[in-house]
């Protein structure tokens, strides 16, 4: 049925809402090679149609009319839906790099198409450019501050980090008592956790 | 608000001799505009205009506070020293959260925004550059991985095919949303469609839920707040 498989790769979107999945090539080529089958299939009514009017013209009255408008009329739901499905991925991206800062870890990175990877880099930059013109760091304090201060527990070895004034050494499972808006990052690259023990 | 009034709540902050100027009145106006500012541009459909100068003057207040603050790090006591520094923290994070509120929309809605020489218009210099950057980024992204493989009669990104009469796929905000509003001033009986059918009564301070295309006018002349 035509239009099928680009309504199965927009569904896919849907199905689960904060994960990104592995950029699906198999059903993507598959609509962008129907895509060029419903061109050639309407370039060859159109020819045809030109054919057999003398005057080149082409009629709604037709009888090969609607064949053509039902593949023009794929041509453009494929379109969309594979717009769609990209543009999606890429807001989900954009808010990926809100959430971990400009560097992607590894295995999100796997799941992209290689525009993608160049899109987030490309949006990375851009925001990046955004926030030194106007020396502020608009990706913390997503969350209005209750307390300037907040403990934290360690779950990963970082090592030293410069900390306020200071460079503190972050261990494993230690707790430490630090400024907000200098965890958040860390926390949401999943390195520290808010301790609320 | 008026930028005199801002200029004034500095000197208050400025002129710290005394130390008494760290009691919670000398708090300046600016801060209670600012957050009416990010809510109105937060519930609005549409992009409102950058507010140029308030920003500025949070920004110089801001600065001020922390040159304070740090003047002071050693004679107050940690309670306060925190408090003021929540204060700070606070501030920031509205500026903050009103900045992040106007790019959301300016990613989503850029094309649009460039298309229509009024909307443009709203945006700082910076969020001018940076749309217009993340239009050449999103559209590389699409071409490249769509629309590069598709024919020529339909590689564009904001036509549906090159026989579209104009530019069907640009995403436009919903101006017929509605919203929830408070009205500032008596506004009066207030007309809400055309014909003249319906209309409101808007009493100052009460809230209500109307549509936000004929409402948008009153909240560029400050007569009503979204909340």
């Amino acid at each position: 049925m035509f239009g099928r498989s680009a309504a199965l790769l927009v569904r896919e979107l849907t199905t689960d809402d904060h994960h990104l999945r592995r950029f699906n090539y198999d059903l993507f080529d598959k609509v962008i090679s129907e895509i060029q089958e419903h061109f050639q299939q309407v370039t060859t009514i159109m020819e045809k149609m030109q054919g057999e009017n003398e005057d080149g013209q082409i009629s709604s009255a037709d009888e090969n009319y609607n064949g053509a408008l039902i593949h023009h009329q794929s041509i453009l739901r494929n379109k969309r839906c594979l717009l769609a499905y990209m543009y999606h991925r890429a807001n989900r991206l954009q808010r990926l790099r809100w959430q971990l800062g400009a560097v992607l870890p590894e295995d999100v990175k796997e799941l992209l198409h290689p525009s993608e990877k160049e899109f987030v880099k490309s949006y990375s930059e851009a925001l990046s450019s955004y926030m030194t013109k106007l020396d502020i760091d608009l990706a913390v304090d997503i969350t209005p501050p209750k307390d300037p201060y907040i403990q934290v527990r360690v779950l990963n070895n970082i090592g030293e980090v410069l900390l306020g004034d200071q460079s503190t050494s972050l261990v494993r499972n230690s707790i430490h008592f630090v400024k907000r808006s200098e965890a958040e990052t860390l926390i949401s690259q999943g390195l520290l956790e808010e301790f609320t023990g | 608000m008026d930028s005199a009034n801002g200029s004034e709540e500095d000197a208050l902050w400025g002129n710290d001799d005394d130390g008494g100027q760290w009691s919670h009145q000398d708090l300046p106006n600016d801060v209670e505009v600012l957050k009416r500012i990010w809510r109105n541009e937060k519930s609005a459909p549409e992009i409102l205009g950058y507010e140029t100068l308030l920003v500025e003057r949070v920004r110089e207040q801001i600065a001020l506070m922390e040159e304070n603050l740090a003047a002071y790090a050693e004679s107050l006591d940690d309670v306060m020293l925190s408090l003021f520094e929540m204060d700070v923290n606070r501030l920031m994070f509205l500026l903050r959260a009103y900045l992040r509120v106007r790019l959301s929309k300016i990613e989503k809605f850029a094309l649009h925004i460039m298309r229509t020489a009024e909307l443009w218009d709203r945006l700082s210099a910076q969020e001018q550059e940076y749309a217009q950057k993340f239009v050449d980024v999103l559209s590389k992204h699409m071409h490249d991985s769509v629309l590069g493989k598709l024919e020529k009669a339909y590689d564009s990104m904001v036509k549906q095919a090159a026989s579209s009469e104009e530019n069907d796929m640009i995403v436009e905000p919903q101006l017929d949303t509605y919203v929830f509003c408070r009205s500032k001033t008596a506004v009066g009986s207030f007309q809400l469609d055309d014909k003249g059918d319906e209309t409101v009564d808007l009493m100052p301070n009460d809230l209500y839920i109307l549509r936000y295309r004929p409402v948008r006018g009153l909240l560029g002349t400050d007569s009503i707040e979204l909340v």
